[in-house]
């Protein structure tokens, strides 16, 4: 017997791979495809690997001073120069890269997590709840969301950590309406009607048919969110309300170069390419992913 | 007509109530006390009981909102806690700076927007289209402090035209509103250029071309009128969006405007100016999207007004 079953696995394997559960597969060789998605996710991989392994790259410690250095310009010793305190400009962006990430897992982690939750329910339950908690949705968005989240900001006084969280906040009603708006579309959809016709359970609906097809519409809006988070967080640090010093965060160092803009240049010049680059990658990526997913371009 | 406009309006006022009562509870969301953190480590119990009594804090939440609506609906927004000066007028003393900035800023976003949408619509799928593209894609990327601290170095510092000073008159208004206008037009010039690829497949477009008209002609007489529909929704948008944009960029500008009142009310903790510019803010937001859908329904009478309401 336990020859045989050796013998089917792998057989059995394939099977498993090529029934049309399996979405994974696809999603992904259709990213892989397409070219500008390949290239902006490599360039967004190579940043955060940079990130991750930044006490190995980085030539200085990105908070230690060097008093003998302060705002020396480009050299060989500090290769993107040094700042007032003569802390080394490119440590302190590499090191940058791990608090845009934490930005961009916690901001968009709360869009996400309640915007999807809200936008499901809405759409799934209808009626009076969707009523009321869109029209609370409707009262936020009604507020410029940089206005939102400084009101937020407000509240629990200014920090990195309440920055990425009023940012995170002051998204969910956008997030919740693009969501509910995905997921009235498939509800309305044939397929759904015919499961609960037949008395599929509501869990199972939600589970095997609702969130596989939302799913990649709310890939797109997060992507895209991603890169507005990023920016709404440095712009917040940049007039003081987010990170704090020391922490080497690309807005609030922005903030910090530009009282030298006479003698020092590179201070306000590369956090902001740092900045750029990466949002453009992500707006870029999420771009090439609306037109991959986006069944009207199909 | 009438009925849309009637209902729009209503469904405004809703939002607006709701907009009050965010801006209300703004002082209550505060973790711990929200005197002792307004008056700081120093404050004595004396000083806390009278601030605490005066904000009407020690009453019950309902009562308290009571009197708040009520004041707000007289024109009364409290007094600022620390320039002593009544809300309404602090906020009214900054508001015509931002609308002037933004005014300004929306003047430059339709002329980049319209001008590199149609480049890059005519030159569709060439080296100009896709530069133009890839701008629009940039300012969407780009942080506009950072664009702001650029052009400044360029045009204060190297080139000294536009001196950095303290002042709103025209001069000190051309990089900041250039700033904005740049942040605001990639949308429109998307746009621009999807409609414009359109309308060059039209027929009328191709008859016009046979009769031997100016190339120029007929973008400008033929075929931008035709895509500017959409498009003047967008700017509509754009304007209430730009009230959002200019609170970062009047900081960088140290421009006299709400941002910065905003910004100032956070950082020394004036609760009551705070709450006044969140309604403020949210008061002319509502308004001027009011505005919008309504021209919107006036300008193209092919718009089911019915419809627009259910979305």
């Amino acid at each position: 017997m336990v020859k045989y079953g050796k013998v089917y696995r792998p057989i059995q394997a394939r099977t498993i791979h090529k029934s049309p559960v399996n979405v994974g597969t696809s999603v992904f060789s259709k990213i892989y495809q397409n070219k500008r998605a390949r290239y902006s996710l490599f360039l967004i991989l190579f940043i955060i690997l940079i990130g991750i392994f930044a006490p190995f790259i980085a030539p200085h410690d990105p908070i230690e001073p060097h008093y003998d250095a302060l705002l020396s310009g480009p050299s060989k010793e500090y290769i993107l120069g040094t700042d007032a305190l003569g802390r080394d400009l490119l440590s302190r962006l590499i090191y940058g890269i791990q608090v845009t990430i934490k930005v961009a897992s916690i901001a968009v982690g709360i869009t996400f997590i309640a915007g999807t939750f809200i936008g499901l329910i809405c759409a799934y339950v209808g009626g009076v709840v969707d009523n009321i908690l869109m029209r609370i949705m409707d009262v936020l968005l009604a507020l410029p969301s940089i206005v939102l989240a400084l009101a937020i900001v407000a509240i629990l006084g200014p920090s990195l950590n309440n920055a990425m969280i009023a940012i995170g906040i002051a998204s969910i009603p956008g997030f919740a309406r693009l969501t509910r708006g995905a997921a009235l579309s498939v509800k309305s959809s044939g397929y759904v009607e015919a499961s609960r016709s037949i008395g599929s359970s509501h869990a199972w609906i939600l589970r095997r048919q609702f969130l596989p097809n939302v799913a990649s519409t709310v890939l797109v809006y997060t992507t895209i969110f991603i890169g507005g988070a990023i920016l709404d967080t440095a712009a917040l640090s940049f007039i003081g309300l987010g990170a704090q010093p020391p922490t080497p965060e690309w807005g609030s160092m922005l903030n910090e170069g530009r009282n030298y803009i006479y003698q020092a240049w590179w201070l306000a010049i590369f956090p902001g390419i740092a900045i750029t680059v990466v949002v453009f990658a992500v707006n870029y990526l999420g771009d090439a992913l609306r037109d991959i997913f986006d069944p009207a371009n199909n | 007509m009438g009925q849309f406009i009637v209902g729009r309006i209503l469904s405004g006022i809703v939002v607006i109530f709701g907009i009050s009562i965010l801006s209300f509870l703004l002082i209550h969301f505060i973790p711990g006390d929200p005197v002792r953190i307004m008056l700081g480590q120093n404050a004595t119990p004396d000083q806390i009981e009278r601030l605490t009594v005066y904000l009407g804090l020690d009453q019950p939440l309902l009562v308290q909102y009571g009197h708040y609506i009520s004041n707000v609906l007289q024109g009364d927004l409290g007094t600022s806690l620390k320039t002593g000066q009544p809300v309404l007028t602090e906020i009214l003393d900054r508001f015509p700076q931002t609308v002037k900035l933004a005014a300004a800023g929306i003047s430059f976003a339709i002329v980049i927007g319209f001008t590199v949408g149609t480049l890059a619509a005519k030159f569709k799928d060439t080296f100009i289209d896709r530069m133009a593209m890839g701008f629009a894609m940039l300012g969407v990327s780009i942080p506009g402090f950072w664009l702001a601290i650029l052009l400044i170095m360029v045009f204060s510092v190297k080139l000294g035209w536009f001196p950095i000073a303290e002042g709103t008159g025209l001069r000190d208004l051309v990089l900041p509103s250039i700033t904005l206008g740049v942040l605001a037009s990639t949308i429109i010039s998307r746009l621009t250029r999807n409609g414009m690829v359109e309308v060059l497949s039209k027929d009328y477009i191709r008859t016009a071309r046979a009769k031997g008209l100016d190339e120029r002609v007929i973008i400008v007489r033929h075929a931008l009128r035709n895509v500017l529909l959409p498009i003047v929704t967008v700017i509509g948008l754009q304007i209430a969006g730009l009230l959002g944009g200019t609170v970062i960029l009047e900081q960088v500008f140290n421009w006299p405007g709400l941002g910065t009142l905003a910004i100032g009310a956070i950082s020394s903790r004036d609760f009551p100016l705070i709450q006044g510019t969140v309604l403020f803010m949210g008061i002319v937001y509502v308004s001027i999207n009011i505005l919008v859908d309504i021209s919107y329904g006036m300008i193209d009478p092919r718009v089911d007004l019915s419809m627009k309401e259910e979305s």
